[in-house]
């Protein structure tokens, strides 16, 4: 009960730091604290697959983002200490009023009898797969393919327009003053 | 009704409300994804809480976690392509520039 | 072929001849009339020998239309074609300068071929058409020169009023084959009763119509402005003795009452007229009148009983009028202009023609032994034995007194006065056609008897009657040619000028209430008009407002649903800012909203 509550605070405390620092690289870092908090909290839960597979799973996702913050942002360090927010008032009168909510209907439903016997890790595990490729597997499979067509449609929504043919423009002295609409010059060439 | 379930679920709606505001007040659009983490993390402390401490034996409790983490990769993994495609067309991810679908 | 047909088809066939080959007309016309002729002297030779040509055609159902041939009708025939053929031959001299022969010699047949056909109708239909196309060609003939002023409107009265007279003899006609069964005029000349008596007014108007007895005698004197020729056709063989001979043919089946009423009519207008001859000033309108009176005559014997007198003095008239009028051409020729002031002297010019003139003028005013004697005399017998001796005797003679005076005052005014010389082309052909005419005027009283032997009719020689006209006839001329018409006429001068207009004569008492009558029509027609036209207006009145309902009702509803929709649209649109988290926050109101909305219904 105590790991779950200092997990669990610990997570919103990480989730409330990523609103409040100016610096990127330290938003994503503490976003990963938070879900890397939120593993030990499934651990803490019983729930050693999960919680391990949050935890690797984060720490993949969020070091890319902090990479992507890093080359998006022009100052990552947040020296510059600009303001990046807006409607603040309407954000925080929704957070709270979710919040609220969330937490009052957690109160005031009466969820019945509590589990005391969880089955051990090992078990849970071949329950979990047995139950993706038996009873869930159509929903497992169709999660796989969508995770491919998502990353499909990334790249193609990524990919710089004409980028195929950069290879013949390396061999050429680029005539443009931008590199990132050399693409477009396509048609110009001789 | 034990402790360790409301503990757990209130976790759940904290982060939930950190993620709404995360989400709506962030002009950033990798904040915002940050934001739409939260939330989903929320959701998945949920889960995870009432399966462990409502239905520990039936193992699709776990497989909507799995689901969940699916969504969160399919969202970094779009989002990220329409942040390299904004990026790379307009120099900035700042959604307050961004209004080209205004109808 | 029939002899009928010939003679009806010749000038009918002729005249459209000429209409197509378009030259020639004068010959042509010639021809076809004289093939006419030629017919109706065979018809009448038939008629001699005994034998009834007759033809029937399919006409209307149970009502065939028959053309017959008996020695009356053939009589007839031959007198048209003869007088006919003589005009024509005048007519090619009188017209030769003219430019428009081929309508006239046209127009000329077809007057000729429908009078054919109305004197040798043997049934009331084709007599009725005949009588049509009578009436139509002679307005065509006197409205020929219609460029010349006055002539339309002359044209136009004389057919307007011989058409309103034509009332008179439909109805008569409807009433005759109503009461017959049958259109045959021998058959319906049985009839008797009311219905006679009836049908023979009727018959009477009409023909008081054709034949311009008074009081519509007004037209014939202005008919003179067709061309002379026309008028000589008209006044002597044709249009006028339409009416004549139509009382002569019905004279079997009218009942004495009729008979007296026809007798004071031709009485009256005997008179009326030959005061007004006598009061002329121009030469072709007094021979207008002078025929008025003659056919009055005519009328008188009908009236006293004798068809057959009326019959003779019609064939006798016939020949003296054209000629008459033939010489009468001759001096308009000469002095271009038929008025007696132009006239003095004109006898002068061309003593061959006044030679004639005045042998038809003595013919007409009963001289004996020329034609006119014989007829007036049977006229003053048939009125003597009438059963109205007195009334119808004293009409008789004071009509032949009258054309004494005024044929004497014409012979002198054309005698007296100097002679101006001028040549005048186609003399040859009128004098021709003058010469025949004169001839016939003077030895047809020969042919009398033969004639009375072909009707199977006598009539009764009198002493007294003739007597009494030659010596009417010679005072008449006596007076005429010494004493100058002023101090003839007298107070009655100005009223024989003007026509006897009785307080305005037809004038007043014909065509205002005409033309009152047509005004309130037309008034009656203007409003069904502005009715009609209302009611269109109300169409389009109810149309204007159910599309303005349509507009501004339906079509505004649509419309302004329409524009509701797009407001709404436009509305919406500015939610849709395009701005992320503009869209997430409503996203995020919008869900609290349906969460609340739950949560209310669940708790309640």
């Amino acid at each position: 009960m105590f790991f779950i509550g200092f997990f669990g605070l610990a997570a919103v405390w990480f989730g409330i730091v990523v609103f409040r620092t100016f610096s990127m690289v330290r938003s994503a870092l503490a976003l990963l604290f938070s879900q890397t908090a939120l593993g030990a909290m499934f651990l803490s839960m019983q729930a050693e697959f999960l919680g391990v597979l949050q935890i690797m799973m984060m720490a993949t996702e969020m070091s890319i983002m902090a990479i992507f913050m890093v080359m998006f942002m022009m100052d990552p360090g947040g020296l510059g200490e600009m303001d990046m927010t807006h409607q603040k008032r309407l954000s925080l009168g929704a957070g709270i009023v979710s919040f609220v909510a969330a937490v009052a209907v957690a109160v005031f439903v009466d969820w019945g009898p509590v589990a005391t016997v969880v089955p051990d890790a090992a078990q849970q595990t071949i329950d979990l797969g047995l139950e993706l490729l038996g009873r869930s597997m159509l929903i497992f499979e169709t999660a796989g393919i969508t995770i491919l067509t998502a990353m499909i449609a990334a790249t193609a929504v990524a990919i710089q327009p004409g980028a195929n043919s950069t290879t013949s423009h390396r061999r050429r002295p680029v005539s443009t003053n931008n590199p990132l609409d050399s693409g477009m010059r396509r048609n110009d060439e001789r | 009704m034990s402790i360790e379930l409301l503990l757990a679920l209130i976790t759940g709606a904290a982060l939930f409300g950190v993620g709404v505001y995360g989400a709506l007040s962030q002009t950033n659009l990798v904040m915002i994804m940050m934001g739409v983490e939260l939330m989903l993390a929320g959701a998945m402390v949920n889960l995870v809480a009432f399966w462990r401490y409502l239905h520990p034996d039936n193992p699709a409790g776990q497989m909507f976690v799995l689901i969940i983490m699916t969504v969160m990769a399919i969202e970094m993994a779009v989002g990220f392509g329409v942040a390299i495609a904004r990026f790379r067309a307009k120099g900035s991810v700042e959604m307050e520039e961004a209004a080209e679908l205004k109808g | 072929m029939n002899l009928i047909t010939v003679a009806i088809l010749a000038p009918l066939s002729t005249a459209v001849l000429i209409l197509l080959l378009r030259r020639l007309p004068a010959t042509l016309a010639l021809l076809g009339i004289a093939i006419g002729l030629l017919a109706s002297i065979g018809l009448l030779a038939n008629a001699f020998n005994g034998i009834t040509n007759e033809i029937i055609l399919p006409g209307l159902p149970d009502l065939p239309l028959r053309l017959v041939a008996t020695p009356l009708t053939a009589l007839l025939s031959t007198l048209v074609a003869v007088v006919c053929n003589l005009v024509m031959i005048y007519a090619v001299g009188y017209m030769k300068l003219d430019g428009e022969k081929l309508r006239f010699f046209a127009t000329l047949l077809l007057f000729a071929a429908a009078m054919q056909t109305l004197v040798l109708a043997g049934d009331w239909i084709l007599l009725l058409a005949a009588w049509e196309l009578i009436g139509l060609s002679s307005y065509l003939l006197i409205g020929f020169w219609y460029r010349r002023p006055g002539v339309t409107s002359a044209a136009t009265r004389a057919f307007l009023y011989t058409r309103s007279a034509d009332l008179g003899l439909y109805i008569a006609v409807f009433i005759l084959i109503a009461s017959a069964g049958s259109s045959d005029i021998a058959t319906t000349l049985n009839t008797g009763g009311g219905t006679a008596v009836v049908a023979g007014l009727l018959l009477l108007v009409a023909a008081m119509g054709k034949s311009a007895q008074t009081p519509l005698h007004d037209w014939l004197q202005r008919a003179m402005a067709g061309p002379t020729p026309v008028s000589a056709l008209l006044h002597s063989a044709t249009l006028v003795a339409a009416g004549a001979i139509l009382l002569i043919r019905t004279a079997p089946m009218l009942p004495p009452d009729t008979l007296l009423v026809i007798g004071i009519v031709g009485g009256i207008t005997t008179v009326v007229t030959g005061l007004i001859a006598l009061g002329e000033r121009d030469l072709k309108r007094l021979l207008a009148a002078s025929t008025s009176s003659q056919y009055g005559l005519m009328l008188v014997a009908v009236g006293a009983g004798v068809p057959l007198a009326a019959l003779l003095h019609l064939i006798a008239h016939a020949a003296i009028k054209s000629s008459l009028f033939l010489g009468a051409g001759v001096f308009q020729h000469s002095r271009d202009g038929t008025a007696f002031t132009q006239l003095e002297g004109a006898g002068r010019d061309q003593p061959h023609c006044f030679f004639g003139f005045a042998l038809a003028a003595l013919a007409l005013a009963g001289i004996p032994p020329l034609s006119g004697f014989f007829s007036k005399d049977a006229i003053i017998a048939a009125s003597l034995a009438s059963p109205n001796a007195l009334m119808l005797t004293t009409f008789a003679l004071a009509g032949t007194l009258l054309t004494g005076a005024y044929m004497a005052r014409a012979l002198h005014i054309l005698w007296r006065g100097n002679s101006q010389k001028h040549d005048i082309v186609g003399l040859g052909w009128m004098g021709a056609g003058l010469a025949g005419l004169v001839t016939l005027a003077v030895i047809l009283g020969a042919a009398f008897p033969s004639l009375e032997t072909l009707l199977n009719e006598s009539l009764s020689g009198n002493t007294l009657a003739q007597v009494l006209g030659l010596s009417a006839a010679l005072s008449g001329l006596t007076l005429g040619w010494f004493i100058p018409m002023q101090r003839l006429l007298g107070p009655l001068l100005p009223w024989a000028q003007r026509g006897f207009a009785i307080a305005g004569g037809v004038d007043t008492w014909v065509v205002r209430p005409a033309f009152a009558i047509a005004r309130s029509c037309e008034q009656l027609e203007r409003g069904l008009y502005a009715a009609v036209l209302g009611v269109g207006r109300l169409g389009l009145g109810i149309g204007r407002a159910v599309r303005y309902s349509d507009e501004r009702g339906i079509d505004g509803l649509i419309f302004s649903l329409v524009r509701g929709t797009v407001e709404l649209g436009s509305r919406a649109r500015a939610l849709q800012s395009g701005l992320i988290h503009r869209e997430m926050a409503i996203t995020v109101v919008g869900t609290a909203l349906i969460l609340a909305t739950l949560l209310v219904a669940l708790l309640i």
